[in-house]
């Protein structure tokens, strides 16, 4: 357990050092909230309220698949990455770490983005602050895994930065629309869609186990 | 040549006699059939157009299924033979899909009266589409063989796991499809049904004929790249 918080915690404080990756995908969630504003201006309010899930997760998503891409980016300085994977540790004890230390930051950006989002769009989300926390927590969780573990393989193609999107968003598709409807759910109505939590939780399930089992595989010295 | 050598290339050999062979006889029977299966009283000649999509679709999915087979053996025994298997299906399936994806949309605007519609099944197949499509896009982007195999069998192993939840995620969105329910006996006229099934068994030989030929250029070609590195090595000592 203490090795899986070294790596944690290791992966948090370069970013904090840096916080290049935390601020590119602040401004770059941020930056979507105001292109999607000026694509689809808020009307009626029953209007903007039917938009916003949809449009909070392609935000969340753009941010994540920007975000993630640097993961193992950084780990290539100074052969970080081959210290990594020759590390005496368990593989999947790496991966949780990676993929931890990303969901801390993901969930620091879903936060920032909620709030634009709410004001741009003038929805409020205070009533539902906490379930829908939840929900983006949830949506986070198997988005971070999947994306930990494809982010180990762009790292070591030729064209990481244009490979990552192509293999997470095909296959982002169930977390993506559990996440939307729970989240029209609780906008719309102030309530939960039990089928929509239902698929959030078998998702995050299968993509964390794909993503352990996977990660075995894809982390090279 | 070696005995190891000659007997390999004349299996090899036996493998393209007996696949080209039932690719003739099972496409052309199919032809026959299709060509002179009823005309179908509502949607009239543009039904026949099933004939070719339903198969494709067959030959799709077996090319995505012996996909992540092939990943599956290849990080169990870690033998080349199924890594070149995997790639050979997933280029077989895509092309198939892309067939599909073609004859698909024609039928449909003959039908429904558009091109497109984002039903369960359609969107499903189109999120396959482009789930092989990135993997043959992340092996050219992957240098080293071995990385690019490992990293496809990945993949391609994670791409057909999740096929149920996408299939469950849609549902939960779309709700309702407006794509004809799966084949059964009833649901065909009267002539209509032999010919389905010649088209399915005639994809699975033009499958095997094409996996046997692509298998075969795989094999090729890494056997060209062993002796180009062999002849460096003879050449720098």
């Amino acid at each position: 357990m203490s090795i899986l918080w070294t790596l944690l915690w290791k992966d948090l404080l370069t970013e904090w050092r840096s916080r290049d990756r935390l601020v590119a995908m602040l401004v770059f969630a941020l930056l979507v909230v105001v292109v999607l504003y000026f694509a689809a201006p808020p009307g009626q309010a029953g209007t903007a309220r039917e938009h916003v899930p949809g449009l909070l997760w392609v935000a969340y998503i753009f941010a994540i698949v920007l975000g993630l891409s640097r993961s193992f980016g950084m780990e290539l300085e100074n052969e970080a990455l081959s210290g990594l994977a020759l590390a005496p540790v368990d593989r999947g004890l790496i991966f949780l770490g990676k993929a931890g230390a990303n969901l801390v930051l993901v969930l620091i950006m879903q936060a920032v983005a909620a709030v634009a989002f709410a004001l741009a769009f003038d929805v409020n989300l205070g009533p539902v602050a906490l379930p829908l926390a939840g929900v983006a927590f949830l949506g986070a969780v198997g988005l971070c895994s999947l994306g930990t573990l494809f982010s180990a393989m762009a790292v070591r193609t030729t064209n990481r930065e244009m490979i990552l999107p192509l293999l997470m968003l095909p296959l982002m598709v169930p977390v993506l629309l559990g996440a939307v409807q729970a989240t029209r759910g609780l906008i719309a109505e102030g309530e939960l869609p039990f089928s929509a939590l239902q698929l959030l939780l078998v998702t995050d399930g299968v993509f964390l186990i794909v993503s352990f089992l996977g990660f075995e595989y894809v982390l090279d010295e | 040549m070696n005995d190891q050598g000659m007997t390999a290339s004349s299996t090899t050999s036996r493998a393209h006699t007996i696949t080209a062979l039932l690719l003739i006889v099972c496409v052309a029977i199919w032809a026959f059939l299709a060509w002179n299966a009823p005309i179908d009283r509502v949607q009239g000649v543009i039904q026949k157009i099933l004939y070719v999509h339903v198969p494709m679709a067959i030959g799709t999915y077996l090319g995505f299924i012996c996909t992540a087979l092939g990943g599956a053996l290849y990080l169990w025994k870690g033998e080349e033979r199924w890594d070149r298997f995997a790639l050979s299906s997933a280029e077989i399936g895509v092309l198939f899909a892309v067939m599909m994806l073609i004859s698909g949309p024609i039928w449909g605007k003959g039908t429904w009266g558009k091109w497109w519609s984002w039903d369960l099944r359609l969107t499903l197949t189109l999120l396959l589409f482009f789930v092989y499509v990135a993997y043959l896009l992340l092996r050219s982007f992957t240098e080293g063989s071995e990385r690019a195999a490992r990293f496809a069998a990945v993949y391609g192993i994670a791409g057909l796991a999740l096929i149920p939840l996408n299939y469950f995620a849609i549902k939960l969105a779309a709700g309702r499809s407006i794509h004809p329910e799966n084949l059964g006996g009833d649901s065909l006229g009267t002539g209509m049904g032999w010919p389905f099934f010649m088209g399915m068994v005639a994809m699975v030989a033009v499958f095997a004929f094409l996996l046997v030929r692509r298998l075969e250029v795989g094999s090729l070609r890494a056997e060209q790249t062993r002796r180009l590195a062999l002849a460096n090595r003879e050449g720098m000592t």
